[in-house]
This record gives structure tokens, C-alpha cells and sequence, in this order.
């Protein structure tokens, strides 16, 4: 359990995390959002201790982190996958960490397995790809094996296979009781992933809620729909309530009305439907709804 | 909550602790190759340059003077070489966690910082002072008998002479902390080991140039309490018989005994120490 009570981070005049309050209960998978800059990462460096608050606190557990007698089974953290002195072997970097707690290397070695390390454990740390180095990043996180799992953007630079695997951990994990906070910038991900999603928009929490109720409130979902007669299917929709977006001749986007609302209403007026297509309502979407304005780096478009 | 909860008792598993931290930073020396290097170059540079004067000392050239004092001289000889080496693997141990990120693991495990970095700075001393006395006592009985085939007669029953080289080992290990405490401070390898020469090589050597011209007796006595010029104090021979100077002479300069440099050199060390651990405390990681 991680509990945020009024944490507030200012680096000089930038306020990067703004008296934000927020629980991360265990047992699930909290999902953790925002635009670049949003603060999602100083928060998670505030959790552990590695940045000092400006004001507030936070606790995991019931305690500041620091207090704890043993952190790394109190906690695993990847910070992110460059917290690694790259002259070191990856198998040499976790011994190191382990000694501090009096871990095992049997331990050492089972994370290493675990996080499919084997054949490179030896080589140097400076040599890893980026997907690598995530995967070190994570067993480190293992080692304790800790109650709690703070992972900032784990699956960032994963090959496919390495993204499931990442899936599967964290699922297993919150299955097992702990509390597992993850980052992530890739909404498909955290759909397939957290049971529950707490959204940073320029360091205040904008939404704290579970998926489904979050995908319930977003706004913007919309049904896109392709017919030869959308002409006459636009003012029956607008009718009842639904408004339509013209996209291109043939192709509407309407909103307000289901996908089998609006079929059943092109059925007895003989309009033919070449596509009923429910769009937005997802994750995604209902994300980039949500922090549209809260973007800190908006990407603008290449002049003409 | 139908989850079932982790690991039922947990305050059986085994707890951070000073001495794992210890162990931590053990392994995290010996896992990367500066330390091998700067310790081969470290043992190399006393034992070469030890056997090097040791060879071509003769009675003509010490000119018959007393041949326990030359051979103190001839094993501690390389020590102005290889503080150099401890210099910069002090700052490395720490500068290069900042640089590379890993700081950041090492104060997530250890979230009270201070003890990690106590640890650290313990090994380091701990190692450099092993391998310096190692490296001073071999360069040593190799060169008596080199100096003794040049018609010296060095005694290697003399107690005196064997302090002197403790205490030589002692100076390359205090220097390394003070590089080390240094490199919390600045954060940064090349910025760090730049101040750490500074401060060992190039303060010593301006500040005495200025020293000798104007011989104000205050421009000497701040040469004679840097790190450098206190501490080697420590590994000087004294010749038996020699009048014992005052402190303050006559003329106001500073004359340290060789417990007296070594205070000095510690206080360094202390002061520098102290700085750097409110800083790692304050700052964030």
C-alpha cells in the first residue's frame, strides 16, 4: 500500500508534482499516466526517498520508505533502466545490490532467470540494449522479492515478447497480493494490464478511478459508420440525440448513440450499413480527452 | 480482498545491514576494472620507482649519510607517483555512480545514503591502505639488499622505519578518502579528480613556488598544513639524533612531527567528510 498524502515537488520556481493525494492499494495492478513532463517520475523517485518533498508525504506500507529495516523487500524499483554503473556485469550489479539486504546469489541467479538474463549475466552492463537493461532494471526490482513493485515505464524498449512477459509478471504479482505501481506511456498496454488507473496532468492527479469506470466516464466515445445512404441516416441519428461528424462523403462519425442503437435505427428505414465501427471509448482516447490540456510538450506541426 | 497475501512472515528474511553494505561496496570495487588498473599502476609505481633509487643510490651520492633514512626514502619513494592513482580511484568509486545512475540504486537500497557512502569510503581505506603496505613492505626487503650491495647498511630491525611505511600507507589511504569526499561534493568524475590533483599536486607546488620567493613565514605555513605537505610528514624519517624542531619556530613557520602531520591530514579529511555528508543527506539523488 502507498499512500500520498498533499505531496508537493518543486525544483526552484517549476513545481513538478503539485499537492497531489493518492492511494495504491495492493492486490491489483495501479496503472500510472501522464504526458511527458506530468511528474509521474518524480513522483515514484519522492515514494522511494531519492527526491526529498518540498511539502506532504508519502508512505508505503505506513512508513516512510527510509524507515523500513529492510527497503529492497519492503519495496523493488526500477527507477529507470540507466540506474546501472555500465562498467559492472549485470550478474556483478545485483550481487552488489543483494549484499546490502544479505540476499542470496541463489537469489541473484533465480531473478537473473527470471528475467531471462542468463547468457548475457556476465558482460558488462555498458554493451545492453536498452530492452536489456530493462530487463535488469527489473530483476533488481525482484530481488527482495518486496511487497510492493514501483516500475517506471517497464516495458519501454521491450521486444514483443518481452511486453507479454512484463504483462504476465505484474498481473501475477498483484495476484499474489502485492501492490505493483506501474508506469506507462502506452495506453493499449495499461488496458491489458491495471485494474485500476490514477491519470497526471502538470503534477496534479486529474483521475483516480478503476478502468472500467474510467473508460465509462470518458468522453469522445463515438461509432464510426460507412453507408452508401449516410446522407439519410444523419438526420434520423440527430433525431435521437446523436451528433454527427461528416468525415468524407459516405463516412460518418456519431456520438451519443451506441453502435447497435444506431443499427437498429438504420434497419427499418432500409439504409444499408458497409460499417458500424465503435471508435474512441477506449483507453487511448479517453486519455488523450483527459489530458489534451495538460500537456506540457505539445508536438507541433512540421511547417509547410 | 480475495488475493492472498505475500510472504506471512517476513521479519525472519535477512535486513539491511552495516556490514551487508559493507559487502555491497566490497563487490561493487572489485567488480570494475579501474580498480584493478589503478591498483596494478599503484603497486608498479612504488615498487619500480623504490627499486629504481634503491639501485642507484651509493654512499658517494647520499654523499654517507644515514643509510635508514635512504631506505625509508627508496620504499616510500613512489607514494608521490601513486597518490596520484588513489586520487583519482577515490573520486571514480563515487563520481562514477553519479555519472552512470547507479547512485540511484545504491540509495534505493540503502535509503539513509550516509551509511552507504561511510561503507564505501571504509573499503576504499580499508583496500588502499592493504595494498600500499603490501606494495612499501615488498619494494623495502627488495631494496635493503640493493642498497646494502651499494655499501649502505640499512637495518630492517628498526621499528622506526617500519612506522615510517605504515604511516606511508596510511597517507596514500587518507588521501583516497579525501579524493572520495571530494567526488560526493562535485558529483563529477572530471570535475572531481581535477579539484583532487588541484588540491595534491598543484596547490603544493604554486603555492610553494610563492613561498620560497617571498619566504613569508604565513605563505609557508599554509603550504605546510595542505593535505599533501601534513601528511607526508607522516612517512618522513626522522634521523635519530636529530634536534626535535618546535611546532612554531622562532621564525613563525609551522614544523609538524609526524603524529602532528597526521592530525592534520585526518582534519582534512574530517572537515571535507562532514561537508560531504550533509550534502548527500540534502540533496536529492
Amino acid at each position: 500500500m502507498i499512500e500520498a498524502m498533499g505531496l508537493t515537488k518543486r525544483y526552484g520556481a517549476k513545481t513538478a508534482v503539485d499537492d497531489i493525494s493518492f492511494v495504491v492499494r495492493p492486490g491489483q495492478v495501479t496503472g500510472f499516466l501522464g504526458p511527458n513532463g506530468a511528474g509521474k517520475s518524480t513522483t515514484m523517485r519522492l515514494i522511494v526517498g531519492l527526491d526529498r518533498p518540498s511539502s506532504g508525504s508519502v508512505t508505503v506500507g505506513g512508513r516512510p520508505y527510509a524507515q523500513s529495516a529492510a527497503p529492497l523487500r519492503e519495496v523493488g524499483v526500477l527507477l529507470d533502466a540507466k540506474a546501472v554503473h555500465t562498467g559492472r556485469s549485470a550478474r556483478g550489479h545485483l550481487l552488489a545490490l543483494a549484499a546490502t539486504h544479505g540476499i542470496s546469489s541463489r537469489r541473484v541467479d533465480e531473478v537473473i532467470e527470471l528475467a531471462g538474463l542468463q547468457s548475457v549475466a556476465k558482460k558488462r552492463v555498458g554493451g545492453f540494449s536498452l530492452g536489456m537493461g530493462q530487463r535488469l532494471g527489473i530483476a533488481a526490482a525482484l530481488l527482495g522479492d518486496p511487497a510492493t513493485l514501483i516500475l517506471d515505464e517497464p516495458v519501454n524498449g521491450l521486444d514483443p515478447e518481452g511486453v507479454i512477459w512484463v504483462r504476465t509478471l505484474t498481473r501475477q504479482l498483484a495476484a499474489e497480493g502485492r501492490t505493483v505501481f506501474l508506469s506507462s506511456h502506452l495506453m493499449s498496454e495499461m488496458a491489458q494490464t491495471a485494474d485500476h488507473i490514477i491519470v497526471l496532468g502538470r503534477g496534479k492527479v486529474i483521475a483516480d478511478s478503476p478502468v472500467a469506470e474510467f473508460l465509462a466516464n470518458a468522453s469522445g466515445a463515438a461509432v464510426r459508420v460507412r453507408s452508401p445512404h449516410a446522407d439519410y441516416l444523419a438526420p434520423i441519428v440527430q433525431q435521437h440525440g446523436a451528433t454527427v461528424v461528416p468525415v468524407e462523403a459516405g463516412l460518418l462519425e456519431i456520438s451519443g448513440l451506441t453502435a447497435p442503437q444506431i443499427g437498429e435505427l438504420a434497419a427499418p428505414a432500409g439504409i444499408i450499413l458497409h460499417e458500424l465501427t465503435p471508435i474512441g471509448g477506449s483507453l487511448e482516447a479517453a486519455y488523450l480527452s483527459l489530458t489534451q490540456d495538460q500537456v506540457e510538450y505539445h508536438s507541433q506541426g512540421v511547417p509547410a | 480482498m480475495t488475493a492472498t497475501t505475500v510472504a506471512p512472515d517476513r521479519s525472519q528474511l535477512s535486513r539491511l545491514s552495516f556490514g551487508g553494505i559493507m559487502k555491497s561496496e566490497w563487490i561493487k570495487l572489485f567488480t570494475l576494472r579501474s580498480t584493478i588498473w589503478c591498483y596494478a599502476i599503484l603497486i608498479f609505481l612504488n615498487v619500480a620507482l623504490g627499486l629504481l633509487i634503491a639501485a642507484t643510490l651509493t654512499p658517494s651520492l647520499v654523499g654517507g649519510g644515514n643509510s635508514q633514512f635512504f631506505w625509508v626514502q627508496a620504499a616510500t619513494l613512489g607514494i608521490g607517483f601513486s597518490q596520484l592513482v588513489t586520487v583519482v580511484l577515490g573520486a571514480l568509486v563515487i563520481t562514477g555512480e553519479y555519472g552512470t545512475g547507479m547512485i540511484r540504486s545504491t540509495f534505493a537500497a540503502v535509503p539513509g545514503r550516509v551509511a552507504a557512502v561511510f561503507a564505501k569510503a571504509l573499503v576504499f581505506a580499508l583496500v588502499t591502505f592493504v595494498i600500499g603496505l603490501i606494495s612499501i613492505v615488498a619494494t623495502a626487503l627488495l631494496s635493503a639488499p640493493l642498497l646494502a650491495a651499494n655499501g649502505l647498511a640499512p637495518d630492517v630491525t628498526d621499528g622506526t622505519a617500519w612506522v615510517a611505511m605504515i604511516g606511508a600507507a596510511a597517507y596514500l589511504a587518507l588521501i583516497g578518502v579525501l579524493s572520495l569526499a571530494i567526488g560526493v561534493i562535485i558529483r563529477n568524475s572530471a570535475g572531481a579528480i581535477a579539484s583532487g590533483l588541484g588540491l595534491v599536486l598543484v596547490a603544493p607546488a604554486v603555492l610553494g613556488i610563492i613561498g620560497g620567493i617571498t619566504q613569508a613565514a604565513w605563505m609557508q605555513n599554509v603550504v605546510a598544513v595542505l593535505p599533501t605537505s601534513a601528511g607526508s610528514r607522516v612517512y618522513a624519517y626522522e634521523l635519530a639524533g636529530s634536534d626535535s624542531l618546535p611546532l612554531l619556530s622562532s621564525d613563525g613557520v609551522l614544523h609538524f612531527e609526524p603524529w602532528q602531520g597526521g592530525l592534520v591530514l585526518v582534519a582534512w579529511v574530517v572537515v571535507l567528510g562532514i561537508l560531504a555528508t550533509v550534502l548527500v543527506k540534502k540533496r536529492d539523488a
